[in-house]
């Protein structure tokens, strides 16, 4: 039979009985059971970088390979100096630290706006997209904000939270949109949400370059922003903010409590999970999938916000796929917010230590991005791990093939 | 079949089509003697164009038609799209063939894009059918890690995340006799991946209503249990829809990038989403080789379009701007038809043994 919590007429809410069918399959999993899924998904994805950084050193020129293999060469790249190098590239020095701890803060946001839209049952790959614009729309607030405040720390306690503020709704509002496409059209959000990233993109390069930008500048960006509008650096050589980390972190355990302590985050939970259920229940499920997808897009807006204010002080064309990383933060910490915390840190430290690895060993750092889709794929398979399970004679189920001699 | 749905949703695109043109209108300067210029810049050339700017969405289209009519939904064509056209590069320069294209080496190109974006296809096949992989996620990650793995081999071979100059493309094939036509001889000089199209478009439709193979498809996305009992393997069925899949995505990918010679792995890539517009490009044309052609032709003239008008230097359009209109286009599409008729099994796993 056909798997997974399909339930008949699948006749046009194919899509959406997938999300649930996923849904129903990762709550189903015991809380162990995904920490050890995230983990073996972590450490196979480790590996098979390992193994493609270590073959594609056999493609790259270098001065001082470190190994000689007959028949294919020379390789220049080392996988185990490699991951030496991320850490100490991470972890170092105050400056490394500042810079992991930055990446961390940035990628807390992200991933738990793609957490919250999970735990509703709904994919939102639209973060970058919300992100990009939030960033906008914060960099033009303080940009106009900043010249009438005085450029003291009161000035500072207005025109940023003011910032923030604009950017979460204008990423919200972004978000809302697929919302309610989902929740009235029955428009899948996958494609929507991927749809108005490209949307988003456009129309914020648009803006700037034609209107808002810095048009005696070359490139596609703002203004900076006043002194008075970023975020005070805690760390020397690093624009990484304290304040930042604990505002994110708060938000995290905020949230963790939302959906554990409170009815509205029960409703929220169950309208994605169990919508039939919901409706039998009382709530409005559809408000709901349109409340959880605008709270993922302010959380997304926000971080566009922090990107603006504590890192690159102005908005520019070409801001980094924090949104695609906050996917696989979701993911791997199973898409609970207090998971995303390690999650956020793993892959702020493999996004620093990569600079160091393409600086210092010549590995090109778009290895992480690589890193990032293995560890989605991995944990996309939670069967791959049962099998390999169940191989090993961790399984509940007796081994039948090798007539139950074990290794 | 059911036909109101489909002239509904041609009736939309073709609508969003139009709304596209009136939002470029608006876009240029005023608008005015717009619809003339319009008319000046379709021309044989501009066809010409336009068929090329199609290849790498129809083809992502057609492939994505065939994977998720036989029950597994990859949204990973984006992904594909990208691995053939960086793979098709990387097997010029093996090859060679930097300054001076030597004849037979696009042609090894394609066959080296085909392998590996088929690979790839493979890979997420297995993920999906032995393992049981969420196919949504999965095919994200298909995406995700073309999109780093791309640029990532770039550097490492190129030391920079494009590939260097021009690595030599496709050259144009001329019919005999009909190209030396007056006026219209140059329709008949076409590229060898706009005819490899002109020619899978009908090839597809036939192989999806026409044969056995087309009917199994069929089954195994709407019904794998009859299929099963019917005595046809549906894991052999699924694995031949996604290969296909990865084979279709390998052309597109390898003719957008042998038309321009050149790797592009900044941003999203030289294939700058025209897997995705492919893929809405299928739901469009509802699963149907053809309507999906005529979609990404639509879509891509509009591209084409847009790259005509800018060279005309009294009017200042952002390329940007227009660049979105496929994507509007395609959400436009998605609130207002929303329900397409999708295979009914497609994204559930089978097993036979139960």
């Amino acid at each position: 039979m056909s798997g997974d919590g399909s339930k008949g007429s699948s006749e046009d809410g194919g899509w959406r009985e997938r999300g649930g069918a996923t849904l129903d399959r990762l709550v189903d999993a015991s809380a162990a059971e995904r920490v050890a899924i995230s983990l073996g998904s972590l450490v196979f994805a480790l590996v098979v970088g390992a193994v493609l950084v270590f073959v594609s050193g056999f493609v790259a020129e270098c001065s001082s390979p470190f190994i000689y293999l007959p028949g294919l060469g020379y390789g220049c790249y080392n996988p185990l100096e490699m991951y030496w190098t991320i850490l100490d590239g991470a972890f170092g020095s105050f400056t490394d630290l500042g810079q992991t701890l930055l990446q961390t803060t940035l990628l807390l946001f992200t991933g738990l706006s793609v957490a919250v839209a999970f735990r509703a049952g709904l994919f939102n790959i639209g973060t970058q997209g919300q992100m990009v614009l939030g960033a906008l729309a914060t960099a033009m607030t303080v940009l106009t904000v900043g010249e009438f405040v005085p450029d003291t720390l009161l000035g500072s306690l207005v025109v940023i939270p003011v910032g923030i503020v604009v950017g979460g709704f204008v990423g919200g509002v972004w978000g809302m949109i697929p919302g309610l496409m989902k929740a009235y059209a029955n428009a899948h959000e996958v494609i929507t949400t991927i749809m108005l990233n490209f949307v988003a993109a456009g129309v914020a390069y648009w803006l700037v370059q034609v209107h808002i930008g810095d048009l005696a500048s070359d490139s596609v960006q703002t203004e900076p922003i006043p002194g008075v509008a970023r975020l005070p650096a805690s760390i020397d050589g690093s624009r990484f903010s304290l304040i930042a980390l604990v505002g994110a972190l708060a938000i995290a355990i905020g949230i963790a409590l939302l959906y554990s302590r409170t009815v509205i985050g029960y409703d929220l939970r169950t309208s994605g999970i169990q919508e039939a259920a919901a409706e039998y229940g009382g709530v409005d499920a559809r408000r709901n999938v349109v409340t959880s997808m605008t709270l993922s897009g302010v959380l997304g807006g926000i971080a566009g916000a922090i990107y603006v204010t504590m890192v690159q002080y102005r908005w520019q064309a070409g801001i980094p796929p924090l949104g695609f990383d906050g996917i696989a933060v979701s993911i791997l910490a199973g898409n609970n917010p207090i998971g995303v915390i390690p999650a956020a840190l793993l892959f702020g430290t493999l996004k620093t230590g990569s600079v160091a690895v393409d600086i210092s060993l010549g590995i090109p750092n778009e290895l992480v991005e690589v890193l990032r889709g293995l560890i989605i794929l991995f944990i996309a398979m939670p069967e791959f791990f049962r099998l390999l399970g169940k191989h090993y004679g961790f399984g509940s189920e007796p081994v039948a093939t090798d007539g139950g001699e074990r290794r | 079949m059911n036909a109101p749905t489909v002239t509904r949703r041609q009736g939309l695109a073709i609508g969003a089509g139009l709304l596209g043109v009136l939002v470029l209108g608006l876009v240029v300067d005023g608008g005015r003697q717009f619809v003339g210029e319009i008319a000046g810049v379709i021309s044989v050339s501009y066809l010409g164009s336009a068929l090329r700017f199609t290849v790498p969405i129809a083809f992502a289209a057609m492939g994505g038609i065939f994977a998720e009519k036989s029950g597994v939904i990859n949204i990973g064509l984006e992904g594909l799209l990208i691995v053939g056209a960086f793979s098709s590069i990387a097997t010029m320069y093996a090859l060679g063939s930097e300054s001076v294209p030597i004849e037979p080496n696009p042609w090894l190109a394609l066959l080296g894009a085909i392998f590996a974006s088929t690979l790839i296809a493979l890979l997420f096949a297995i993920v999906c059918i032995e393992f049981k992989a969420d196919q949504i996620i999965a095919g994200l990650a298909v995406w995700l890690i073309a999109l780093g793995a791309a640029p990532f081999l770039s550097v490492v071979i190129w030391n920079r995340r494009s590939s260097p100059g021009n690595v030599g493309t496709f050259s144009s094939i001329s019919i005999p006799g009909l190209s030396a036509l007056p006026g219209v001889g140059q329709i008949f000089e076409v590229s060898p991946q706009v005819l490899l199209l002109l020619v899978a478009v009908p090839v597809s439709w036939y192989l999806l209503n026409r044969t056995t193979f087309g009917m199994w498809l069929e089954a195994s996305g709407e019904d794998p249990k009859s299929l099963d009992t019917a005595g046809v393997d549906v894991r052999k069925v699924r694995y031949a829809g996604v290969l296909l899949s990865g084979v279709y995505c390998g052309i597109g990918g390898a003719g957008w990038a042998l038309n321009v010679g050149q790797f592009t792995g900044t941003g999203d890539t030289m294939i700058d989403g025209r897997g995705w517009i492919g893929l809405t490009a299928y739901l469009i044309g509802n699963y149907n080789p053809i309507g999906a052609f005529l979609a990404s032709f639509l879509f891509a003239a509009l591209d084409a379009l847009q790259i005509e008008l800018q060279q005309i230097a009294a009017y200042d359009i952002s390329s940007t701007l227009v660049g979105i209109i496929p994507y509007v286009a395609v959400l436009v599409v998605l609130t207002f038809v929303g329900r397409t008729r999708m295979p009914s099994a497609a994204g559930e796993h089978y097993d036979s043994d139960e």
